[in-house]
């Protein structure tokens, strides 16, 4: 079953990551060949007067560079917390949503379309978010707030209870999401809908900013905790006997995780699985060594996402899928693979 | 220097576990924990390794309190081998060693080279490139056995080195039960302080400096193998009748149900 060198896998991913950005900025609607791609590049960093007025400079500096980024960093986002997550939860099937924050998060959009009306929807932006985005984040962060209180005693934070918690917040997240899809309208029903199947085509330079903070941050803070989430895989109390603060890690874990999953929700809606299958993926390739997995699944996900968003662009042209959708079409059977070896007993 | 235990008590959940339990765990002596179930073994031993906080009196490692000591430098002079592992991850076992070098700054080089000695140490060294969870029970523990070894594998700055073993033999065979013993009598001679938690009165007995006889959370007797081991004592505990013999060969108590 194992393995790659987990040095070759960074080194192979590394080295498909930029081309892959390259065929992102190149498809969509309008074809823009590697030439075009190439000079266009060119004439931006050159600064000439030129460069922004061609049509395809402006698509790629308005529309895709931004999108392509953006993919990448929701991507490295989605899968890194993927990764912590089911070190935490010691479950290769868990992913971010196990801790509320994208049902807390689905449940903030759909109160901000339906209660905002239509006025705050057009003109409400906040350093290039949405008010929308600003009531997912917020959502997120609260169920997240929640199921940790919920969990957390004067013995510590039970990952069990938090798991409960997890499913029990979910679902009222859910409910609060029901209750405000049935009092919505016609066309905040679309609205509703659209943003939960996640698509990053309201990607813009402000957004990047905001998801390049997110990540800079969870990749400066997590990787260090590589030992830690090993030594979590043992159980909690063996994690204690390795000499590691074992509340003091879990509350800077579930903190990352909230800040980063609430901010890629918040500028690209929930893409489903990408949480789940890429820090798997990666499990299966170079083994459950988090000092590798965090770097890898991080970098698989950048890819796996700047490839479903490219492909989004151009199945059904000229309209476009969300992204979303193409993860879990592609997820999904993966997936269920993934549960049929586990009754097979070949999974962890 | 040791690991010592001073009037400890514990209740959880309105249910008296442990009452005043004095204990003193000395470097290089092995003391053995015996008793039926539910007697306090498992949570006595949770106590000494800091999971548990004891309601009343305290623990002290080298003449510190546990609580005062960094996790990091406690866990470089304290480990613990539990019962069952919940490992699910497919780590190999060599891997799995590897994270008994978590707490320390010793190198790759020297870490990679205590994993083999400590693999080899409990027969598996034949082991080191399997996947962890396709290995048989016994397996399994060997692996932490020889994780908890190579935690506390070389004698360090922190002081005197201790070892609390929750039922290490109960799924081994014959063999790997001899193998256990003969390796914590090896730490021992090392210098390692060892409190094992056993079942088997005969195991603990060949191999026991200092034995604990516990019931209802209470230390019954302690003392030697031979001053333990009676009929009296044994009835008492167990509620069974025995026969004490000597072993013929090392000179042991020998119980006979």
């Amino acid at each position: 079953m194992r393995w790659l060198p987990p040095t070759r896998l960074l080194v192979i991913m590394g080295s498909v990551l930029l081309p892959l950005m390259l065929l992102g900025l190149m498809m969509g609607p309008v074809w823009i060949a590697p030439a075009g791609v190439l000079r266009a590049l060119a004439d931006h960093f050159n600064a000439s007067a030129t460069a922004a007025s061609s049509q395809e400079g402006l698509i790629l500096f308005a529309i895709r560079l931004p999108r392509v980024i953006l993919a990448g960093l929701v991507g490295v986002s989605l899968a890194v917390c993927g990764t912590v997550m089911q070190g935490l939860f010691r479950n290769p099937l868990a992913d971010p949503s196990l801790i509320g924050v994208s049902s807390g998060a689905s449940a903030g959009a759909s109160v901000m379309i339906v209660l905002g009306g239509g006025a705050l929807l057009q003109g409400g932006q906040a350093v290039g978010l949405s008010v929308i985005a600003l009531g997912a984040f917020t959502g997120g962060l609260l169920a997240v707030a929640l199921v940790y209180r919920l969990a957390t005693s004067a013995t510590g934070t039970s990952v069990a209870t938090m798991l409960l918690a997890g499913i029990a917040i979910s679902a009222l997240a859910g409910a609060l999401n029901s209750l405000f899809t049935f009092m919505a309208d016609d066309a905040m029903l679309r609205r509703i809908s659209l943003w939960q199947m996640g698509s990053l085509d309201a990607a813009n330079w402000p957004r990047v900013w905001i998801a390049g903070l997110a990540v800079a941050i969870l990749m400066t803070l997590l990787p260090r905790e590589g030992p830690a989430l090993n030594a979590f895989l043992l159980g909690e109390s063996e994690a204690r006997h390795l000499g590691i603060a074992v509340d003091a890690v879990k509350r800077k874990l579930i903190l990352l995780t909230a800040m980063a999953i609430g901010v890629s929700v918040a500028v690209a809606g929930t893409i489903s699985f990408v949480g789940l299958i890429v820090p798997h993926i990666v499990r299966l390739l170079i083994g459950p060594d988090h000092r590798y997995l965090i770097p890898a699944s991080a970098m698989a996900g950048a890819i796996l996402l700047i490839l479903a968003d490219a492909a989004a662009r151009v199945v059904v042209a000229p309209a476009e899928l969300p992204a979303g959708i193409l993860t879990a079409l592609l997820g999904t059977p993966f997936f269920f693979s993934l549960l049929a070896r586990g009754r097979r007993g070949e999974v962890g | 220097m040791s690991l010592s235990a001073r009037n400890l008590s514990l209740t959880l959940s309105n249910t008296p576990l442990l009452g005043a339990i004095d204990l003193d765990i000395q470097p290089g002596r092995i003391t053995t924990v015996l008793g039926p179930n539910g007697a306090g073994k498992t949570s006595l031993l949770r106590v000494l390794g800091g999971e548990l906080q004891p309601d009343t009196g305290n623990v002290s490692l080298n003449g510190r309190k546990l609580t005062e000591w960094s996790p990091r430098q406690r866990a470089r002079i304290l480990a613990v081998l539990p019962q069952h592992s919940l490992l699910n991850f497919p780590f190999t076992a060599a891997e799995v060693v590897m994270l008994g070098r978590t707490p320390h700054d010793s190198g790759l080089e020297h870490d990679r080279e205590i994993v083999t000695q400590a693999l080899k140490a409990v027969d598996g060294d034949y082991l080191a490139e399997r996947i962890y969870t396709q290995l048989s029970g016994g397996e399994k523990q060997r692996v932490h056995l020889a994780r908890v070894l190579a935690q506390i594998w070389a004698p360090c700055l922190e002081g005197e080195r201790f070892l609390l073993l929750d039922e290490p033999t109960s799924s081994f065979d014959l063999a790997h039960q001899q193998l256990t013993l003969d390796v914590v009598r090896n730490l021992a001679l090392q210098g390692v302080g060892v409190l094992m938690v056993i079942h088997d009165l005969n195991l603990a007995a060949r191999c026991a400096h200092q034995m604990i006889l516990m019931q209802c959370g209470k230390i019954v007797v302690a003392g030697s193998p031979v001053e333990v081991l009676n009929q009296d004592t044994i009835a008492r505990v167990f509620q069974v009748t025995a026969t004490i013999g000597t072993h013929p060969v090392n000179g042991t108590p020998l119980v006979i149900t």
